[in-house]
């Protein structure tokens, strides 16, 4: 994995050595199973592998560096004995991938292949583990040790007792090696050098944190105007932000959230909400919000509105997973969301504040909210939550961030520019506009080489290397909790 | 004429209903739908198949395909073009959004190869035999030979990132407010998507050129003592223009095929890559749509160029 | 080359006399006579005989290929990446180390394949299908024309993404799509030829003689038609290679773990590559083009050869 890591990654990535990202959680002592091929040929012939077997990988990313990446495995692979082919899954993706078995624990099979690449990308950890518990997963039959273990990083959000379990999960993982952990992908952070974010720290640039926007400066242009480039604008609408959290450009400047978290998601301040309060035992949290907020259509930004979206989002598949569990951990949200009670009995508004009872415990209740933006309710009357999307407002929505939308030519440009009543200031930036490019299309380097990129994220290792030959381009890494692995298909085959 | 007319506009009808249902079976037998587009799989393995099937219902995905064709082909026929599945956009808004961007790039390319292909052409089998002739045919020849993807990667390397003239893609930015602001953009593109058509136009102009110079009336003109230039423009180029504008003609769809691949090169906001990017996510309806238009445009373009054949050629006769 | 206008009148003149003469020699079997001139009017036509070597050498080399390299076209060597041609490998090497020319040669068997695969077996099917029905008419003769109108009214990239959706990526859905796009043009000619050769005399005579359907489509009505069946293989093929590398470039052509043409110049997209490693792309976007120019080369030859009636 290290020859990988410095040829075909470029060196923009870390060899990993088990699921979960380097960082404090890490216990000692971990396996790295280095590359030793002698020892697979060993290892191969003590199992009695049988050499014409040829073992089915897919994959589902259609990009030129994973095509890259299969040959090479195919061709490390072949080294030690083993065929293997490989393959790009089309059409419905998520079933051929995650199908679980009709008996969890013995099989067969309900998925074609026997090795699969992929990656888990998380917001919270625990993400990494919970798909291995019985029951969840296509590959990895569960265990009742496996249970126990992620029961175990799920009942806390003590950090002492978290960092305890999470190195027993490790440990235990490490040993059993179910899926090969191979590379820590790492998230760039580019800017110009007319940029200059005063001092503000970098972070987890896919979702929101604490990055200063409103100190941003750009050099003005001739007409002395400080427009600032960057893409991930929308191509056919704006896609509501409880999904892609903070992948798109409007996502991170037109909505705030209640917190604000620090560049590594773990530690959170208050954004739109003055105050928060988390009670002893983690059950009940109350957020007060700060006075005189507003939409970018001057209307007051209410708790109201913050309980209406909450309550739609109880309602939607399309939000993300942890902010889901959260929402779906308050009292009553069950009921509200199968339409046996009217109303979520775990909130409760009072003035400017509102409260929240948790009716399991949710570890990551604080990293959901500074992911979580309230939406204006007004305009969405009498709507059906499952069609959410399909409202006008994703023409051109109205936030409550630091910037509003202007001007949109879809999938030409958007504007957005300072919103005059933001809590935070007024955003020294006169105008942001965005191109509908996204993370991995070959048109960054084109608006990048054009000076039309000043701003912007990538996980492309070849981007990151073009940008870096641009001299006025700087690019700065940023370790995220994403994960590259290899999936090995435990069950028996039909 | 006009029954004739008539007749053919009428056939476009079953035709349309036909294909329409085609293309609907088609993309109903493909494995996967919209909603495994919208979540990734990452994602996806968080979220529990209940609330995915509650997304289905309510996007109508989970009614008999036959339902649903009936729903569709009702909505069509009452002109409301339906919703795209991925964000719920009317097809109508996005159509009249991209349309425009879509006919530019054509029409200028069009207009490109109509000039630069007619011109050659003409000069081609004037020289006929010359070295000016062969460089031009196989000129030609290259010029449809390459990829045209190919084509339009180096020009962005050479005229848009080494010499910085032009921009890299894209057709606005903000403040634009006249035409005029649009040209850098469009110069690019229109250029590479004309390469091919100028090469088709030239070798059809230089061949009816040939075939009209060497027609008695041409000969008369010549006796008559007119002098050269004025018989060869008058008499020979209108005569040879006739085939000409009905290679035009059929190139018209073919054009706005053929622009998908360059929409996608230079970011062109067109119908083109909405279409590749509407296919990738099985958005069936908008699919339908852009893949009915085309074929309407085909059909469309195939009547025009008969009606226009038997305008400037009498000896025509519609109805065979 | 240049022609007074006196000549050229007396040359139409004599052509259309030649016209006739052959009429009534093609009445018969395809005789001798008309190959030697076909063959003589050729290669005396320098760009189509030129495109004949090229492409001849293009194919030749690519079936040869195992034995012009010593190198595995999905070996890699990820010591060895992006290296400028040398002498051990000649066009240098690519992202993970593979050696390009023998990615190069081993991409042109598939690409050849899929071009002139296609391009035969639409002709194929369009032969067939075209000879069939025009011969026995009826409803269907109409059902084959209504079908090969559906497929004739897409543009044809459009038809392609549509159904590279449908069926899938995969090298022989892509050939079974070109296919399918591709019938309908030489359908279309040989039901004409079809059509009019029916009613002629000498056909009617040989069916009374009770010559089977197959034998009299086969014997006569093919070598009429051979021309400019011919002919549009030959344009098939150019735009099939085309439509391979722009599939490609999109995404949505071979899968990627196979060597293609397409596949190959794909990666020129990466601009980069396109800026700084000029021997990745550069060398099989010639050989695209050169062997699509050569195609064409030959197909117009053809067409030349064929039809006596064309000037030029």
């Amino acid at each position: 994995m290290d020859t990988i890591v410095e040829t075909l990654l470029e060196g923009k990535a870390i060899s990993a050595v088990g699921l979960l990202p380097n960082g404090p959680l890490k216990p000692e002592g971990l396996n790295a199973y280095k590359y030793d091929p002698d020892k697979a040929r060993e290892l191969l012939k003590e199992a009695g592998w049988d050499s014409s077997q040829e073992l089915d990988m897919v994959y589902y990313y259609a990009d030129q560096l994973t095509a890259d990446m299969m040959a090479a495995f195919q061709a490390y692979l072949a080294d030690v004995g083993i065929k293997m082919n490989y393959r790009l899954l089309e059409g419905d993706v998520a079933a051929q991938l995650n199908t679980v078995p009709e008996d969890p624990v013995n099989g067969p099979s309900a998925v074609k292949w026997n090795l699969g690449y992929g990656a888990r990308a998380a917001l919270a950890l625990q993400e990494y583990y919970n798909g291995f518990a019985t029951g969840s997963s296509a590959h990895t039959p569960g265990s009742p040790e496996m249970d126990k273990l992620i029961a175990g990083i799920n009942a806390t959000s003590d950090p002492a007792k978290l960092k305890t379990a999470y190195a027993a999960i490790q440990t235990y993982e490490n040993e059993q090696l179910d899926t090969i952990p191979l590379y820590y992908q790492q998230l760039f952070i580019y800017e110009s050098t007319r940029l200059n974010r005063n001092g503000h720290e970098y972070g987890n640039e896919q979702y929101n944190y604490d990055w200063g926007i409103v100190d941003w400066t750009v050099e003005p242009d001739a007409d002395g105007k400080k427009v600032l480039y960057t893409n991930t604008a929308p191509a056919q609408f704006f896609e509501q932000p409880w999904l892609n959290l903070g992948i798109w450009i409007h996502n991170k400047v037109v909505f705030d959230h209640l917190l604000v978290a620090d560049g590594s998601l773990t530690s959170f301040g208050p954004q739109l909400a003055e105050s928060y309060n988390v009670s002893d035992d983690g059950m009940t949290v109350s957020f007060t919000l700060r006075d005189g907020l507003t939409w970018h259509d001057g209307s007051p930004l209410t708790v109201e509105d913050v309980a209406w979206s909450i309550k739609t989002a109880m309602m939607i598949p399309t939000v993300n997973p942890v902010v889901s569990n959260t929402i779906h951990s308050i009292e009553g949200a069950d009921a509200y969301s199968d339409g046996s009670a009217d109303d979520v009995s775990g909130i409760a508004l009072d003035g400017n504040t509102i409260t929240l009872t948790f009716a399991t415990l949710d570890p990551n209740v604080l990293l959901s909210f500074s992911q979580f933006a309230p939406l204006p309710a007004k305009y969405f009357p009498d709507i059906d939550p499952l069609q959410i999307q399909q409202s006008s407002f994703w023409q051109k929505p109205i936030g409550s961030g630091p910037f509003m939308v202007s001007e949109v030519k879809m999938n030409d440009f958007t504007t957005m520019v300072p919103f005059p009543d933001y809590f935070g200031g007024v955003a020294k930036i006169d105008e942001i506009v965005a191109f509908p490019s996204g993370d991995g299309d070959g048109n960054l380097l084109k608006n990048a080489g054009a000076h039309k990129a000043d701003y912007g994220f990538t996980k492309n290792t070849a981007d990151v290397s073009a940008l870096e030959g641009m001299d006025f381009m700087k690019v700065t890494p940023a370790d995220i909790p994403y994960t590259r692995m290899m999936w090995i298909n435990h069950y028996p085959m039909n | 004429m006009l029954a004739y007319v008539i007749r053919r506009i009428l056939i476009l009808i079953p035709m349309a209903l036909v294909i329409s249902f085609l293309v609907y079976l088609g993309l109903e037998l493909t494995p996967g739908d919209a909603v495994s587009h919208m979540i990734s799989p990452e994602m996806m393995a968080s979220i529990s198949a209940e609330r995915l099937d509650a997304l289905r219902e309510s996007l109508g995905l989970e009614q008999p395909f036959f339902v649903r064709y009936w729903i569709w082909l009702q909505g069509m026929l009452q002109g409301n073009f339906g919703y795209s599945t991925a964000g719920g956009v009317s097809i109508h808004t996005i159509l009249s959004d991209r349309l425009p961007a879509t006919l530019e790039l054509s029409a200028v390319a069009l207009l490109f190869s109509t000039i630069f292909g007619c011109v050659l052409g003409v000069i081609s089998a004037l020289k006929r035999g010359s070295t000016t002739d062969n460089v031009l045919t196989v000129t030609g020849m290259l010029g449809v030979s390459v990829p045209e993807f190919f084509f339009g990667l180096v020009a962005i390397l050479i005229f848009a990132l080494k010499l910085q003239w032009l921009p890299v893609g894209g057709r606005l930015l903000p403040g634009y407010d006249s035409y005029w602001d649009h040209v850098p953009h469009v110069i690019m593109p229109a250029l590479v998507l004309s390469i091919m058509m100028t090469a088709g136009v030239m070798r059809y102009a230089r061949s009816s050129m040939l075939d009209a110079l060497s027609k008695e009336y041409i000969k008369t003109a010549r006796s008559k003592g007119l002098p050269e230039w004025r018989v060869n423009l008058l008499h020979g180029f209108r005569v040879a223009l006739t085939p000409v504008i009905v290679l035009i003609g059929f190139r018209l769809p073919v054009l706005i095929g053929g622009s998908v691949i360059i929409e996608q090169v230079y970011q062109w906001p067109g119908v083109g890559s909405e279409f590749i990017s509407a296919v990738r996510s099985q958005d069936y309806p908008l699919v339908m749509m852009i893949a009915l238009l085309s074929v309407m445009a085909v059909l469309t373009a195939s009547l025009l160029v008969d009606i226009l054949t038997a305008l400037i050629d009498p000896r025509v006769r519609l109805d065979k | 080359m240049s022609v007074t206008h006196d000549s050229g009148r007396k040359k139409n003149h004599l052509d259309r006399q030649f016209d006739l003469i052959r009429r009534r020699e093609e009445a018969g079997e395809l005789s001798n006579p008309k190959g030697y001139r076909f063959a003589r009017k050729f290669l005396s036509n320098r760009l189509a005989a030129f495109g004949l070597v090229v492409f001849t050498l293009i194919v030749l080399v690519s079936v040869l290929a195992p034995l012009l390299t010593p190198y595995n076209p999905r070996a890699i060597d990820l010591r060895n990446i992006l290296k400028p041609p040398t002498w051990e490998h000649w066009f240098g090497t690519d992202k993970v180390g593979r050696d390009l020319f023998t990615r190069v040669l081993y991409g042109g068997q598939i690409s050849i394949l899929v071009g002139l695969g296609s391009a035969l077996a639409s002709a194929v099917v369009g032969v067939l299908v075209g000879c069939y029905t025009g011969y026995v008419g009826g409803w269907r003769d109409a059902l084959a024309m209504r079908v090969s109108e559906i497929f004739m009214s897409f543009p044809q990239i459009i038809l392609v993404l549509l159904l590279v959706a449908i069926l899938g990526q995969s090298l022989s859905n892509l050939i079974i799509i070109f296919i399918l796009t591709g019938w309908g043009g030489i359908y279309r000619l040989a039901r004409a030829r079809m059509l009019s050769l029916r009613e002629e005399e000498y056909v009617q005579a040989l069916r009374s003689f009770g010559l089977s359907t197959p034998i009299i489509c086969y014997k006569h009505i093919l070598p009429n038609a051979l021309g400019p069946i011919m002919v549009n293989i030959t344009l098939s093929t150019a735009a099939f290679i085309l439509a391979e590398a722009g599939l490609s470039f999109l995404g949505l052509g071979v899968p990627l773990d196979i060597p293609t043409w397409g596949n190959i110049l794909n990666v020129a997209q990466d601009l980069r590559i396109l800026e700084n490693n000029w021997w990745v792309w550069l060398p099989v976007g010639i050989v695209i083009s050169l062997f699509v120019l050569s195609v064409n080369f030959i197909g117009d030859g053809l067409r030349d050869a064929t039809d006596p009636t064309q000037q030029g």
